[in-house]
């Protein structure tokens, strides 16, 4: 039984493999991109609307909703790294229940690339947004002395990010893969559904946090606090 | 449990594509199509506003414009009133002189009509009553009465006024005859005593021709020349007639037309 997608390689050229991870990502954005451009072809200005341009509008709507109750201000500024970030893990969590499909975020390639993407959107939206100045501020709030741990601190969410995504996805492929060869009928699918619903809530705990990583940094009052709270917030997960 | 940093590169490679084919695709078309939406919205709305607005002052105006109708329709049906009011007085005014004429044309008539009957009433009344007195004395002139009507007659001359009597004098001198005209003959001794009598008063011995005449109911006419002097009933039928004029113009005026006619017949027959 094969863990990981990294694991499983569909074409090997000159030392240069092409995993599961990457053909399976790649479906997922084929899926997303496809999808959405099904829709936005035909897009109506007007009072009537069909039916998957509805779809599509909550969706945008409630991820800047939800980017506009971070506090950070402009939500379209955010929103697509943020909502690309809550999309592109959520079809891949969600797209389990096609037999034969692996994850991509089943693999901590995938989550850390994830995860360093968050790491490097941090200081550049919040140097766009007060200046470099601003953002080097933030490692020395409250004191100076702070620098070592908000360092730290922005290196260790990080990486929690990464593994808490691998963690729980990869853990609910084991599980539904140890139930299988224990007992083949029913309960699985119990356990896929509840995956289909633990995967829902990972995409949106990872763009939230994602969020809030960004907020913090732009904030510019009481950022510091802000940020240990946040940290104190991710060690609790 | 191992990470493949070229798997890592190529994911986020992977991810910043995906990033920028969403924004492409999903971000920017939806958020524009909702844009538009709201503004078209917004736009409707305030349109719809600009309308009821619109549509408010409207029904304003109309409101005012409807009471200032009312109060012209007021001041038109007061003045077709009174227009009216004019008219009618002018018709009733007209229809009033209108029948006055009649009334006048009528009352007109009326009085040619009783004009005409009271002279054909009189001149019949006049003719029965002096055909009944010619008759009457016809019948009753023996010779009492026509001896009576000479001793009248002398009496009569011989008071004679004195200017009447002068110019009969006068008139006596220069004509040879005087015509005597009575209704009856009369006896040749009347006719002598009338001679007697003239020839007294005059002082003449004019010669007497004597007449008979049918008018001359009971009476004597005297002709000298162009002097005439006559004494006779008819005048007592002339005032009858007077005074049957009187009574049928007071008869006409209302009161008793039939006391009225007893009056005149005893008068008459006085």
């Amino acid at each position: 039984m094969e863990i990981s997608p990294d694991a499983w390689v569909l074409y090997q050229w000159r030392g240069l493999e092409l995993t599961a991870t990457i053909v399976f990502t790649w479906a997922v954005m084929a899926v997303l991109v496809i999808g959405c451009r099904a829709v936005t072809s035909r897009l109506s200005d007007s009072e009537k609307v069909s039916r998957w341009q509805v779809m599509l509008e909550v969706i945008v709507t409630q991820i800047r909703d939800q980017i506009d109750d971070m506090g950070s201000g402009d939500p379209d500024r955010y929103l697509p790294f943020i909502g690309t970030l809550f999309l592109f893990i959520a079809t891949s969590n969600l797209l389990m229940i096609v037999p034969g499909y692996q994850p991509p975020t089943g693999s901590l390639s995938t989550t850390a690339a994830l995860a360093i993407c968050v790491l490097i959107a941090v200081p550049l939206f919040s140097v766009g947004r007060r200046g470099l100045g601003g953002y080097l501020r933030t490692y020395v709030r409250p004191t100076p002395l702070m620098l070592p741990f908000n360092v730290i601190s922005e290196v260790s969410r990080t990486v929690a990010l990464a593994i808490r995504l691998y963690g729980n996805v990869m853990s609910g492929t084991v599980i539904v893969g140890i139930l299988i060869s224990v007992a083949p009928f029913f309960f699985p699918i119990l356990l896929q559904l509840l995956g289909l619903l633990t995967g829902l809530i990972q995409a949106y705990i990872f763009a939230v946090l994602a969020m809030v990583y960004i907020a913090s940094a732009s904030r510019d009052r009481s950022s510091g606090q802000e940020g240990d709270r946040q940290n104190s917030k991710d060690q609790g997960d | 449990m191992q990470i493949d940093w070229l798997t890592v590169a190529a994911q986020i490679v992977n991810f910043l594509v995906l990033v920028w084919l969403l924004q492409r695709f999903l971000y920017r078309p939806i958020t524009n199509a909702m844009r538009r939406r709201e503004e078209r919205i917004e736009e409707r709305l305030a349109e719809a506003k600009a309308a009821r607005e619109e549509a408010e002052e409207e029904a304003a105006s109309l409101k005012r414009k409807k009471a200032e109708l009312e109060e012209s329709k007021e001041g038109i049906l007061s003045s077709a009133r009174e227009e009216a009011d004019e008219l009618r007085e002018k018709l009733k005014g007209e229809i009033r002189k209108e029948m006055e004429e009649k009334r006048d044309a009528w009352r007109a008539h009326l009085a040619e009509e009783r004009e005409a009957f009271v002279s054909a009433l009189q001149r019949k009344a006049g003719q029965q009553i002096l055909d009944i007195t010619g008759h009457i004395l016809a019948e009753y002139a023996d010779m009492e009465i026509s001896e009576r009507l000479v001793a009248t007659f002398a009496d009569r001359l011989a008071s004679l006024n004195p200017d009447k009597r002068a110019k009969l004098t006068e008139a006596a001198s220069e004509a040879e005859t005087a015509v005597v005209e009575t209704g009856a003959a009369l006896t040749s001794s009347a006719k002598r005593r009338i001679t007697r009598a003239l020839h007294d008063v005059l002082s003449s011995d004019i010669d007497v021709d004597y007449r008979e005449d049918e008018e001359m109911v009971l009476g004597v006419r005297l002709t000298i020349g162009g002097v005439t002097a006559e004494w006779s009933a008819a005048r007592y039928l002339d005032r009858l007639r007077a005074e049957l004029d009187e009574a049928i113009d007071l008869g006409s005026h209302g009161g008793g037309p039939e006391q009225e006619h007893v009056a005149t017949a005893e008068r008459g027959s006085g």
